[in-house]
Order: C-alpha cells, then sequence, then structure tokens
C-alpha cells in the first residue's frame, strides 16, 4: 500500500498539462515532435498520480480525502475559496481523463502527423485535459465553473481546429453558443445559491440541502440551473444539436471531448449535486425525463445517420441521455458506472473510426466496406467496441447498462419501455454501421486531398502502429472493466462521496436476471436485425424508407430541430425580431425619418444643412419623452 | 458649512500639475515649432506619470477642500485611474495624431484638462461643484470628438454630442435646483441630512429632482433611453478619443453618481431604486441586442459599451458597500479591457484604414499579436473565466443579486450569453476569414508595448485582483460611513 497522496501531488495532476502547455508555447513549438512528447510525458504522469490517488481513496472508503480550503479572495462577505476535493467520484473520473486522454494523446501522433498546426494541437490538447481535470479536481462551485467555461473554449478551438473548412468553423461557433446557453442557467444556479446560503462549497450545499437547511424552491431551482448547464454541455435533448456537428473537429479531438470526457462533464455535474436532486424531486424528475428522451431521439437519429462520425455522435447523446436518466431516477452508482464503461467503449470506438478514415479519407459509410480484411486490428477492436456498447453479456457495457434497467424497473416503466427500446436501436444501429463499413465490397473511399493528413495510399490497409496500440490498450477495458462492479467495488467508492446521511439510502442494486435476459436478447435482436438488412441484405432498408418517408425525412431533418434554432429562434426571433426591432427603432425611428424629412428640407432650401440639426431634435424629444415616461411613472408608483 | 472653511490649497496639487502640463503643452507647441508632434505624446504621458506617482501621497489621507471638494481614498483611487487612462490613451494617440490631426498641442492639452474634470467629478461632495467639473469635462470631449478637420462624420459626431450635452446640463441643472428646493442644500451631507429627517411635504419636489437628475447624468453615461448620441460620437471621433469617452468619460460619470447617491439619496433610497433598476434594464437589453447587428466595430463598441453601463447602473440600483467596490472594480476591469481592444483598432486602423467589422478580415495572419491581444479584450468584455470580464462581472451580478436584485442578475447574466455573439463574430473575422491583402504588418513597438501591457492586466483582474479589491474596498469604505 502507498502512503496516502499529499495535496501538493493532486496538485501536480492538474499542473502537469497546464506545464507542458506552457512549455509547448514558449519553448517546444518549433519542433511538433517534441511537442507531443512534452504532452505525453505530463498526461502520464497525471495519470500516474491519479493511480494513486485511487489507492488513497479505496485506502478511505471513498470519503474525501481531508485537503483544506485555501482563501483565493474575500470581498466583503464573499468569499472565494480554491480547494481540492478527492473522494471516490472524483478518483473515478481522474482515471475516466487520465486514461483515455493519454491514449488519445498517442494516437494523435498518428493520426495527425504532417498536419501544419501540430504543436497548436498538443497545446490545446494539454489546455483541455487540464482544464477537464480542473472540473473534477476542485470543491467549490464557481471555480468549478471556470473550469466548465475552459472547457467549453477548448471545444471550441479543437472544433474550428481546421479553421480554413467553413463547415468546422460554423461547427465551433455553434457548440460554442448553444452549450452557452446552457450555461446561462449553471452561473444563474451558482448566483442564487450563495445568495440563499452564502457559500460556493460544494459539500456544504450537499451538506445543507440534506439536512433541509434550504427551502425546496430554492434547491428546484438551484438544481434546474446546474441541469441546464449539464443540458448544454451533455448534449441533451433539445441543446444536443451541437455535437453531432461538433465532428467536424479532428477524429481524436472527438474521442476525447466529444465521447469520453468533456461531454459526460453534464453527467458529473448532476452527479455530484445528487444530493441536492434527491431533495428537489421536481427537478430529478426533469432529468429522467429529458435523459430518457434524449436517449430515445438520439438513438433513432443514429439509425439514418450515413457518416460513420455521426452515428457514433448520436450514439454518445443517446448514452448520455440514459446516464440523466439513471441519475434522474436515483440511480446514481448506475449513472456514473455507465459513464465509466461508456467512456472506454465509446473512445474506441471513435479511434476506430478515426483509423478508417485514415485509410480511406471518408467519414461516408455508404463509400466504405470491405475493410474487414484490410483493417483486422481495427475491425476486432471495433467490433468488440460495439458489442458492449450493444450490451452483450459479458462486456462492458451489459453491466452497466444492466444498472440502469434495474434501476428504471422498480422506479418508472414508462422510462423502463423507453430505455428498453434504446438498447434495441443501439445495437441495431451499431451493427447497421459494422455492416457498412467492414462487410460487404469496398466502394472506393475518397481521393486524398492535398493537405490531408497521412493517408497516401490507394488502398486502404491497417493504420500504424502509434494508432492501432491504443485501439487495443482500449479495448481491454472495454471488454473487461464491468466486472469492476459486480463485488460493488466503484458502488463503495461512489458512495463514500455523498454526505453521511444519503450513503445508507442509496438503493441496493439487485441483479434482475429477467432484465438481464431481457435486454440481452433485444441487444442480439437488434443485431439481427442489422445483419437482415445490411449484412445478409435479406430485407431492404429502401424499402422500409420509402413506406416510412415521412419518418425518414424527419430524421433525416433530425426533427427540424436546427431550422427551428437556427432559422427561428436565432436568425428569426432574436436577431430579426429582437435585435432587428429595437435597431429599426434606432435606425428608421431616429435616423431615417429625420433624415428623409431632412432631405426634403434640403431640396427646398439648398444650402442648409438641415441633416444633423433635425437628428439631434429627434434625439433630443426622444430623450424628453423618456424623462416625461420617467416622470410619469414615478408619480404614478409613488402616490403623493 | 457651519465651521470655518479649509481653504488648503496644497490638496489640489495634483490638479495644478495638471492645469500646468497642459500649459506647457500648448506654449511647447507653439513656441517651439521643432518640438511638435513628435514628442508631445510622449512629454504628455510622462508627465501624467510623474502626477500619478505625487497624487499617491494622499493615499488614506482624508481632507476636505471648503466642504466642496473632498480628498480621500475614493478620490485618490479615481486620480490614479483616470491619469493613467489618459495617459494610455496619449501614448495610444502619438501614431493616429501625427498622421491624421493638426494641431496636437491643443490636443493634448485638452486631454490633459479633461482629466481635471474627471477627477473632480469624483471628488466632489457639492452638486454645484460637481456641475462644473462635469462641463469642464464634457467641453473638452466635445472639442475633442470634432477633432478631425477633414472628417464630416467628426464633426456631425461632436456637434450632436454638443447639443445633447447642453440639452442634458439643462435637465441636470433644472434637477439641482428642484434637491435644493427641497433639501436647502447643495451639500451632499447636508441634503442626506435634510432627507433623512423625513419628506413629508416636498416629496414632488425631490421626485422630480431626483428623474431629472438621473436623466441628465443618464445622458452623459450614456444609458438608455438617453443613449442616442453614444453611437454618433464614438464613430465620429477620432479613434483615440472614442477610446477615451469608452474609458475615462465613462468612469467619470460613474464616480460622480456613486459619491452622489450614496452621500446625498441614501436616505430617501426607496424613491431612486426602482428608476435606476428599470434604466439599467433598459440599457443592458437595448444595448446588448443592437450591438447584435453593427457592421462598424466603433459602432459595435459604442453599443456594446451601452451594455456594460447597464451591468453598472445595477451595482447602482442595488446599492451597498459590496456592490460599490465590485463597482470600482468592474470599472477598472471594463477600462483595462477596453483600452487593450482599442489599442489594437488603432494600431490595425494606422496601417490599414480600416473600420469595418469585415475590415479585420484576416488580422491573426497579418498581425498575431494585435488579433491575439484583441481576441483576449473580447473574450473579456463578453465574459469569459480568466479573463477580467468575468471576474468582475460576477462580483457585480452577486452583489446586486443579494441586495435582493435577482432579477436584475437573470437579465445580466442573459445579456452577457447574448454578448458572446457580436464578439464571436469579430474574433471570427480575425482568425477565419483569409486577408483582403497578404503580407505581415509592421507594428510599431509602442503600440505592441502598450497592448501586451495593457493585456496583462486583464489577466491580472481575472484571476487574482485580491488586491485591486483591497483597494477598492478601501476606496469606498467611505461613502457609506
Amino acid at each position: 500500500m502507498l502512503p496516502e497522496i499529499p495535496e501538493g501531488v493532486v496538485w501536480a495532476i492538474l499542473l502537469l498539462p497546464i506545464g507542458s502547455l506552457l512549455t509547448i508555447v514558449l519553448w517546444t513549438r518549433p519542433n511538433p515532435r517534441l511537442s507531443g512528447y512534452v504532452t505525453i510525458a505530463a498526461i502520464a504522469g497525471a495519470f500516474l498520480f491519479s493511480l494513486w490517488a485511487l489507492d488513497s481513496v479505496i485506502a478511505s472508503d471513498g470519503t474525501a480525502l481531508a485537503f483544506r480550503s485555501h482563501e483565493w479572495l474575500t470581498v466583503g462577505d464573499l468569499t472565494v475559496n480554491v480547494g481540492l476535493r478527492v473522494d471516490g467520484l472524483t478518483v473515478i473520473m481522474l482515471l475516466v481523463v487520465t486514461t483515455v486522454s493519454l491514449l488519445v494523446q498517442i494516437y494523435s501522433q498518428g493520426y495527425m502527423a504532417g498536419d501544419g498546426g501540430y504543436s497548436r494541437y498538443f497545446a490545446y490538447m494539454s489546455l483541455f485535459t487540464a482544464s477537464m481535470l480542473g472540473l473534477i479536481l476542485v470543491d467549490s462551485i464557481l471555480v468549478l465553473f471556470v473550469f466548465w467555461e475552459l472547457v467549453g473554449l477548448c471545444s471550441y478551438l479543437l472544433i474550428g481546429f481546421w479553421f480554413h473548412k467553413p463547415a468546422a468553423v460554423r461547427a465551433a461557433m455553434k457548440a460554442f453558443l448553444v452549450t452557452r446557453l446552457g450555461d446561462v442557467g449553471l452561473l444563474l444556479a451558482i448566483i442564487l445559491i450563495w445568495t440563499k446560503t452564502g457559500t460556493f462549497d460544494i459539500a456544504e450545499i450537499q451538506e445543507l440541502a440534506v439536512v433541509g437547511a434550504i427551502s425546496v424552491n430554492v434547491l428546484t431551482v438551484f438544481a434546474l440551473g446546474i441541469f441546464a448547464g449539464a443540458v448544454g454541455k451533455s448534449a441533451q435533448f433539445p441543446l444536443h444539436v451541437w455535437l453531432p456537428d461538433a465532428m467536424e473537429g479532428p477524429t481524436p479531438v472527438s474521442a476525447l471531448i466529444h465521447a469520453a470526457t468533456m461531454v459526460v462533464a453534464g453527467v458529473y455535474l448532476v452527479a455530484r449535486f445528487f444530493p441536492v436532486f434527491e431533495v428537489a424531486e421536481d427537478a430529478q424528475l426533469t432529468v429522467a425525463v429529458v435523459g430518457g428522451t434524449t436517449a430515445l431521439l438520439a438513438a433513432l437519429l443514429a439509425v439514418v445517420a450515413t457518416d460513420i462520425k455521426r452515428v457514433l455522435a448520436y450514439s454518445t447523446i443517446s448514452q448520455l441521455g440514459y446516464m440523466m436518466l439513471a441519475l434522474g431516477l436515483g440511480g446514481y452508482v448506475a449513472a456514473i458506472f455507465h459513464l465509466l464503461t461508456h467512456a472506454f467503449f465509446k473512445a474506441l470506438l471513435f479511434l476506430g473510426a478515426g483509423s478508417v478514415n485514415h485509410a480511406t479519407n471518408t467519414f461516408d459509410m455508404r463509400r466504405m466496406g470491405g475493410l474487414r480484411k484490410m483493417m483486422p486490428l481495427t475491425h476486432a477492436t471495433f467490433f468488440v467496441a460495439s458489442l458492449s456498447l450493444a450490451g452483450v453479456f459479458p462486456l462492458a457495457g451489459f453491466w452497466s447498462k444492466d444498472e440502469i434497467l434495474s434501476q428504471a424497473w422498480t422506479e418508472q416503466p414508462l422510462l423502463f419501455v423507453v430505455a428498453m427500446a434504446v438498447v434495441f436501436l443501439t445495437a441495431f444501429y451499431m451493427f447497421r454501421a459494422i455492416f457498412l463499413t467492414f462487410e460487404g465490397e469496398y466502394q472506393g473511399g475518397e481521393a486524398p486531398e492535398e493537405d490531408s493528413h497521412g493517408a497516401d495510399q490507394s488502398r486502404p490497409h491497417e493504420s500504424p502502429r502509434v494508432m492501432v496500440v491504443p485501439l487495443l490498450v482500449l479495448a481491454v477495458p472495454a471488454l473487461l472493466i464491468g466486472f469492476a462492479n459486480v463485488s460493488g467495488g466503484v458502488e463503495h467508492l461512489l458512495a463514500g462521496a455523498l454526505p453521511l446521511e444519503m450513503r445508507h439510502a442509496l438503493p441496493e442494486f439487485h441483479f434482475n436476471w429477467g432484465i438481464a435476459l431481457g435486454s440481452l436478447a433485444l441487444a442480439l435482436a437488434g443485431i439481427g436485425s442489422a445483419w437482415l438488412f445490411y449484412g445478409a441484405r435479406v430485407l431492404s432498408a429502401e424499402r422500409v424508407r420509402l413506406t416510412l418517408r415521412p419518418l425518414h425525412t424527419l430524421l433525416e431533418r433530425k426533427y427540424f430541430l436546427d431550422d427551428l434554432f437556427e432559422g427561428v429562434l436565432v436568425r428569426g426571433l432574436l436577431y430579426r425580431v429582437g435585435a432587428g426591432a429595437l435597431s429599426l427603432f434606432d435606425s428608421l425611428v431616429v435616423d431615417r425619418v429625420p433624415n428623409e424629412i431632412a432631405r426634403g428640407l434640403r431640396l427646398s432650401s439648398v444650402g442648409l444643412r438641415m441633416l444633423q440639426t433635425g437628428q439631434v431634435q429627434v434625439y433630443g424629444a426622444m430623450a424628453f419623452a423618456g424623462l416625461l415616461l420617467a416622470g410619469g411613472l414615478a408619480f404614478l408608483l409613488n402616490p403623493l | 458649512m457651519s465651521n470655518e472653511l479649509n481653504l488648503d490649497y496644497s490638496l489640489l496639487t495634483p490638479e495644478f500639475c495638471l492645469g500646468g502640463l497642459a500649459a506647457l503643452i500648448l506654449a511647447l507647441d507653439l513656441f517651439a515649432p521643432r518640438f511638435r508632434k513628435e514628442w508631445l505624446p510622449y512629454l504628455t504621458a510622462a508627465g501624467l506619470v510623474a502626477i500619478l506617482v505625487l497624487s499617491l501621497g494622499w493615499v488614506n489621507k482624508e481632507s476636505d477642500f471648503a466642504g466642496l471638494i473632498f480628498i480621500d481614498n475614493y478620490t485618490t483611487f479615481f486620480r490614479v485611474f483616470f491619469i493613467a487612462s489618459t495617459a494610455v490613451v496619449a501614448l495610444a494617440s502619438a501614431h493616429y495624431v501625427q498622421a491624421r490631426l493638426s494641431n496636437p498641442g491643443e490636443y493634448y492639452a485638452l486631454l490633459v484638462l479633461s482629466t481635471i474634470g474627471a477627477i473632480y467629478m469624483a471628488a466632489s461632495r457639492e452638486l454645484l461643484t460637481a456641475y462644473i467639473s462635469l462641463e469642464l469635462l464634457s467641453f473638452c470631449l466635445y472639442v475633442l470628438v470634432s477633432f478631425s478637420t477633414s472628417d464630416r462624420r467628426s464633426h456631425e459626431g461632436g456637434l450632436k454630442y454638443m447639443l445633447l450635452g447642453a440639452f442634458a446640463s439643462a435637465l441636470l441643472l433644472y434637477g439641482i435646483s428642484f434637491i435644493y428646493g427641497s433639501s436647502g442644500s447643495t451639500f451632499y451631507d447636508e441634503i442626506a441630512a435634510a432627507y433623512a429627517g423625513g419628506t413629508d411635504g416636498f416629496e414632488l419636489g425631490l421626485l422630480m429632482g431626483l428623474v431629472l437628475v438621473l436623466a441628465g447624468l443618464g445622458f452623459k453615461v450614456a444609458a438608455v433611453p438617453f443613449h442616442m448620441w453614444t453611437p454618433d460620437a464614438y464613430e465620429g471621433a477620432p479613434l483615440p478619443i472614442t477610446a477615451y469617452l469608452s474609458a475615462t468619460s465613462k468612469a467619470a460619470g460613474f464616480a460622480l453618481l456613486l459619491r452622489l447617491f450614496s452621500g446625498a439619496f441614501m436616505p430617501v433610497r426607496d424613491d431612486w431604486q426602482w428608476m435606476i433598476a428599470a434604466l439599467a434594464a433598459i440599457t443592458m437589453v437595448v444595448g446588448n441586442l443592437v450591438a447584435l447587428q453593427q457592421s462598424n466595430i466603433k459602432r459595435l463598441l459604442a453599443y456594446s459599451s451601452i451594455g456594460q453601463v447597464g451591468y453598472m447602473l445595477m451595482a447602482l440600483a442595488a446599492l451597498s458597500s459590496a456592490s460599490a467596490s465590485a463597482l470600482l472594480l468592474h470599472l477598472s476591469g471594463y477600462v483595462i479591457t477596453n483600452l487593450a481592444a482599442f489599442i489594437c483598432i488603432i494600431a490595425w486602423y494606422n496601417l490599414t484604414d480600416k473600420e469595418e467589422i469585415r475590415g479585420f478580415r484576416g488580422m491573426a495572419e497579418r498581425a498575431p499579436l494585435l488579433a491575439a491581444v484583441l481576441a483576449a479584450a473580447l473574450f473579456s468584455l463578453s465574459g469569459m473565466p480568466l479573463f477580467a470580464g468575468f471576474f468582475t462581472k460576477f462580483i457585480l451580478f452577486q452583489a446586486v443579486a443579494s441586495e435582493g436584485f435577482l432579477w436584475l442578475a437573470v437579465i445580466a447574466v442573459t445579456m452577457s450569453f447574448v454578448s458572446i455573439y457580436y464578439y464571436l463574430m469579430v474574433i471570427k473575422e480575425m482568425y477565419i476569414s483569409e486577408p483582403e491583402e497578404p503580407g505581415r504588418l509592421q507594428v510599431p513597438v509602442l503600440l505592441s508595448g502598450l497592448a501586451v501591457a495593457l493585456v496583462a492586466g486583464v489577466f491580472y483582474v481575472g484571476i487574482y485582483p485580491r488586491h485591486l479589491l483591497e483597494v477598492a474596498e478601501e476606496a469606498t469604505k467611505l461613502l457609506f460611513a
């Protein structure tokens, strides 16, 4: 056994990637390879220290290690502290982030080889890793928000990494704006909770909520604010629209940020405030309903997507919905356990998609096919990860999904049905992807672009070792990590992170044979249907599409949500109606009307420059009207 | 004042020095032609820095001049604040003025003189003194805004600014007379004492006075619906003066408002709190929404500054010692950020003659340092963490919310979200669009140095503003004594 981890070492977990960022910016930028090595070394260090933290937290039964909060500054009665909170939940997140990050960085060396922005890429990745680690390590919700925003900023920078692609730029803007929309709620929740309790300390807020020191109404609003932030970041319905577009970024970024780590930050946040949600039952039910809706709607979208990364993106949204569903039904352990397993198999799937793209230069599955023989290792790992995601026994996904289903079974029959439907859909769309990509005849891929990275061969073949090894390593947890909770190990760790009063109130998990076999059967049915349509081609997907034309259009247009958001809400309502009306008021009433009058006057008396004076009089009149209004209101509201 | 008047002129030394500096600049411009142009901005800045150091001698001292002008930490804070920002503007003007304006001597002298007005706006504790200080600042600005003889927009903007300014002054004076009529004094402390004894019988006069004073000062700080001069004046003014308008003149208005409302009107808080709250709400919404549609960077920043005024007015509505120090912190962060942004815009304009947002295309390729600083400044204005804007806004919103104005904080947070959109549009042009012409631009060391120094300030305020906060608390402590 190692001694308990000292606070300085935990800080080092956070500071190592910051160090690599600074090293790249100040020193190794001209030398791309070195920049890559620096980043990998820093994250490897963070990974090792995270293992040490895990060891210490296991020794403390998952309860928070005793670190003191440091005062950052005080303004009047507002004190901002910066401190670390390392408990069962933290170490699981640490492990997910550092492991996936490490493997993705190693893989990136191959995927990004020869890219002009290689050093910049690793600088951003370092910044991202640091921000993400900060987000999960801090003990104050205000500091958490700072890292939360930084993570969003990194996501913006990395989606728009290839900024000569207009689609990438649009996607980056969209992601930034949509997630920030949720953050409005989060920031307001923070302001509200401080106004009511005078603290930013997460543990203290939890404690106050559990003992009933804060009214349920306040807690409900607070919880909904938190959840609004989580909906944005974790791409829940209806703010999920940014995530599929975010696939314009480099694929390793999709694997790390938009599958395994950043998008689960929302789930982490809701889990962190799980005690609050337990008290605020209305908010908790909202979480469940939104999660269930998201899981189903996104899974349906994945069925029609033709871009392999978009299939995976919708799958991610759907699985995040699953985690939210679990949290909303009180399945705190189930949600985080699923987060853990999902991170590994989804990162593996994305990296596999990247490997396929490296060989074929396209993400369009209709241009692939027959890759199984050409890329045996990529295929094998992708296959394993898909089985795991589909929830086939005894792979990781089976165990975590099973816990969520059992939770739904005991809590909410309707949502249980939704969850079961998603099991079928998940298996179906994943194996649709596998059959389209790896089976059948090779459809030719796409000719390499001039400045594309790597793919220089006419015939696809297996990716370089630096990319395949991370795939193989990730396949291990995708296979096995499900056993981590068979004896309740994860549950024990996670329970320790809750306030004492709540620790024993956690629902007992009982393995339910009926549900396990039922979901397994559904998963196999999904795989079988995919085989009938896309493997054996006994059934025609084309015919189904024609019969279900309206449904298909609805799905293809993504429920028209993009049109709604961009066309109606942003362009129409906010931009045109809101800003337009005000600006019209400014330019038409204030500028144009007098301009027109002035023009008429000027025509009649050439030489008189009435333009300016005309306007100023109107300005003056407007102000006077405002004054009269203010004065009038003053007397109305203050009866003398 | 009942006691004997304190006529210790040494209290006013920094302002005498400022007056002397202005005279020296004019004289040099007049009598030493060979000295012209090149050295004036540096001389101005050097003189200002010397006076800044001198005015530090009044830290933690407390005295008054004839009951009219108070020299306390609040005044010292704003002395340093205004002198420093004027020095930055003077340096930022160097290339611009040399290339585009005539009569540089008057330009720099007026800048220095206007600083005196700004300082006394913060220092006055008597209505007429405050009014005269305000006019001193305003008159200098009217001239400065219309300083560009070759640009029609400059005349137009200047004229509008002056006419509406005169209108505002009339309102303010009328309001002052109502306040005097209802309280029997123009001294802040005596007004407060009079109102504390009850306002029965002169409620009407008091209300009239408050409305008119607010409207008059609302003009000066550009609160909606008294903001109409702002976009035209910002667009027409020479660029460094636009920066000056958005920094010093705005801060001076708030310095006056804060001292006035905390010193004179606290006892009748219920009468004006809702007025300012309403003003703040409209100002935030209109400023930020109209900014969405601007295509000229000066007009964009004009509307964004109107939005910022809305945030600052919130602090006034929720007046407390916490919100006062939050306001000072926010003002500092805002001015540093805005000056950083303007320095990049000035440098870019000097080199390319472009001030449309479209004209910023490819800035990242042609002038990467400027683009990075401008991006940082815009991120800060939009309230991203680590930059000044997040922290100062957060403290401000927090202070406002805890005074019971949660609804204002909700509007403010929502509007900050809207503001990200238009700032991002500028960043997008700089970083993503192809430059219209190729080639690296050679940015003068002076401007890049200033830009880097200011952006360091942006990060300082955003990450570890502890000391600045302590200073702001120290400065506002006596307001609520």
